[in-house]
């Protein structure tokens, strides 16, 4: 009774720990600055541990699709049209999608971790006790980030995706390539280029503040890091799967 | 007394290779392999089993479906715009089941499970083996694999299965949502098209990558976990490779199974 009346109150409670969580971030890094040089290093290792997951993950996305498009097909008895669903249904939805779980389960888990762990150890106190404000230390340099690197993560994906959806059509599927190649490039525009990298930028906001709030927000010991890391990635797979039906509902009305 | 020196010596140098095996497992077939040989011989707790079933399937329902149920609504949104363009909507809801039962509910649904149990079984067992449990649970004479590794394996293979199907009816729940009452197509349409593709050998390969997807999940993210070492950051990391490793494995899983399935000679599509 009083497990199940503490479910709603405790989402309540952590949406709004949520709010003023990323209000708190904000402000403490209007007040205190940016730091340059941290968030630079926060990219450049977020893109470069990322790639390699993200490389063999939209290349079998690419490679699913074009299964998937072609069995779908050719029922229809058009199998030249998998060149167009690759192109719609990888770029538009599921490469941006998917390159956000995976950003999430990699970087994510690992923020939250890191952070879970410092305030384990007590270094969150202690940067506190040497007046460092912890978000503008520590939360957005990672958020910044992340937003940087969404963007090329997010292409490079898309083109992983496409060039092993070709490979798989091409060779194991005998489809056509050069009615393909048209196929694909006929039916993919800057625009849903734009809609798929904003994505990207709008799922790498998400993964920084929720696994950075859950991080903070963390019980002590290793129960605890555990637990806020399980929370953390299934709040962002959630959020991301939500706010990719927002955009595609606004953006392809 | 002779039978007693003659039995002492071969224990002295059988030491070495027995403390060998006390961590016999740390690569990941040698501990499929042994988790498969525990399961087999069952003194494993069924109750565990079913204790696990359902935390799994408490706990990920609702993922499940709060991620399922836009997707659907994303396939439907884009799916009526894309075939406007040829004037077939009435294919909307054909091709839409199709895609989601063969492909998106199985794929969708064992990311959200590795995201939520698996994570959750690696910190559970990286934290027991950091308080020395495991080591607690051996030294009673209960092997640690049968009683805290198979039931979650074994629950967890039950479960994903089960709920791969309840996402599929999500999803296309979703799409009869923004189809029928966002974008008008009859009612009627939808429902009459829903099963003109798909067969009962789709249904099957669902559930078949759904039960595949579980076991994998189940073998990492214990194995993570049974492993983990160096403190809570151990516990993190174990949480960390869990999802990565699962989430990759899962789509090299479903490429191949997909390929198996749905491109043979055999395939009904």
């Amino acid at each position: 009774m009083t497990a199940a009346a503490g479910i709603p109150a405790r989402f309540l409670a952590t949406v709004g720990g949520y709010a003023g969580f990323t209000w708190d971030c904000a402000a403490a890094t209007l007040r205190h600055g940016l730091r340059t040089d941290a968030t630079l290093r926060e990219a450049y290792v977020i893109g470069v541990r990322s790639l390699p997951v993200l490389v063999t993950m939209a290349v079998f996305v690419g490679t699913n699709l074009s299964i998937q498009g072609h069995a779908a097909f050719r029922t229809l008895g058009a199998h030249s049209l998998v060149g167009m669903f690759v192109a719609l249904a990888g770029v538009r939805e599921v490469c941006p999608l998917l390159a956000g779980t995976m950003v999430a389960a990699k970087t994510g888990t690992e923020i939250c971790a890191q952070l879970a762990v410092m305030r384990t150890k007590e270094q969150i106190d202690a940067l506190e006790v040497m007046a460092v404000n912890p978000y503008a230390e520590l939360i957005a340099p990672r958020l910044l980030g992340i937003v940087l690197v969404m963007p090329a993560l997010t292409v490079l994906t898309l083109a992983a995706a496409i060039a092993s959806a070709t490979a798989v059509a091409v060779w194991q599927l005998d489809v056509n390539p050069g009615e393909f190649r048209d196929y694909v490039f006929d039916n993919i525009r800057l625009a849903d280029v734009g809609i798929a990298v904003l994505k990207g930028v709008l799922f790498g906001a998400v993964i920084a503040t929720v696994s950075g709030f859950f991080g903070l927000t963390s019980e002590r010991g290793p129960e605890g890091v555990g637990r806020a890391t399980n929370r953390a990635i299934v709040a962002i797979c959630v959020v991301c799967v939500m706010l990719n039906y927002l955009v595609t509902a606004v953006a392809y009305r | 007394m002779p039978s007693a020196t003659s039995l002492a010596p071969p224990s002295a140098p059988a030491d070495p290779p027995r403390r060998r095996r006390r961590e016999p497992s740390a690569a990941f077939h040698a501990y499929a392999y042994r988790v498969g040989a525990a399961a087999l011989r069952p003194p494993w707790s069924a109750a565990e089993v079913v204790r696990h079933a359902y935390v799994v399937g408490y706990r990920c329902l609702l993922p499940v479906l709060v991620s399922m149920v836009p997707f659907g609504m994303v396939i439907g949104v884009q799916g009526m715009k894309i075939l406007d363009l040829f004037g077939a909507h009435r294919l909307l809801s054909g091709l839409m089941a199709l895609l989601v039962i063969r492909e998106l509910a199985p794929v969708l649904t064992s990311v959200l499970v590795a995201a939520q149990a698996g994570s959750a079984f690696a910190a559970e067992l990286g934290a027991m083996r950091l308080k020395e449990e495991l080591d607690a649970t051996a030294v009673m004479a209960v092997d640690p694999v049968s009683w805290h590794v198979v039931p979650r394996v074994l629950g967890m293979a039950l479960v994903t299965p089960a709920l791969t199907v309840l996402a599929a009816v999500g999803g296309i729940a979703g799409g009869w949502v923004v189809a029928v009452y966002g974008r008008g197509l009859p009612h009627g349409e939808f429902a009459a098209h829903t099963v003109a593709l798909i067969g009962t050998w789709d249904l099957w390969a669902s559930a078949v990558k759904g039960l595949v997807y579980g076991v994998t999940i189940g073998l990492v993210s214990t194995w993570r976990g049974f492993h983990s070492s160096g403190g809570a950051e151990g516990v993190g990391r174990a949480v960390n490779d869990t999802v990565v490793i699962c989430v990759v494995s899962i789509l090299v899983l479903n490429y191949l199974l997909s390929t198996l399935m749905f491109t043979g000679a055999g395939a009904a599509g």
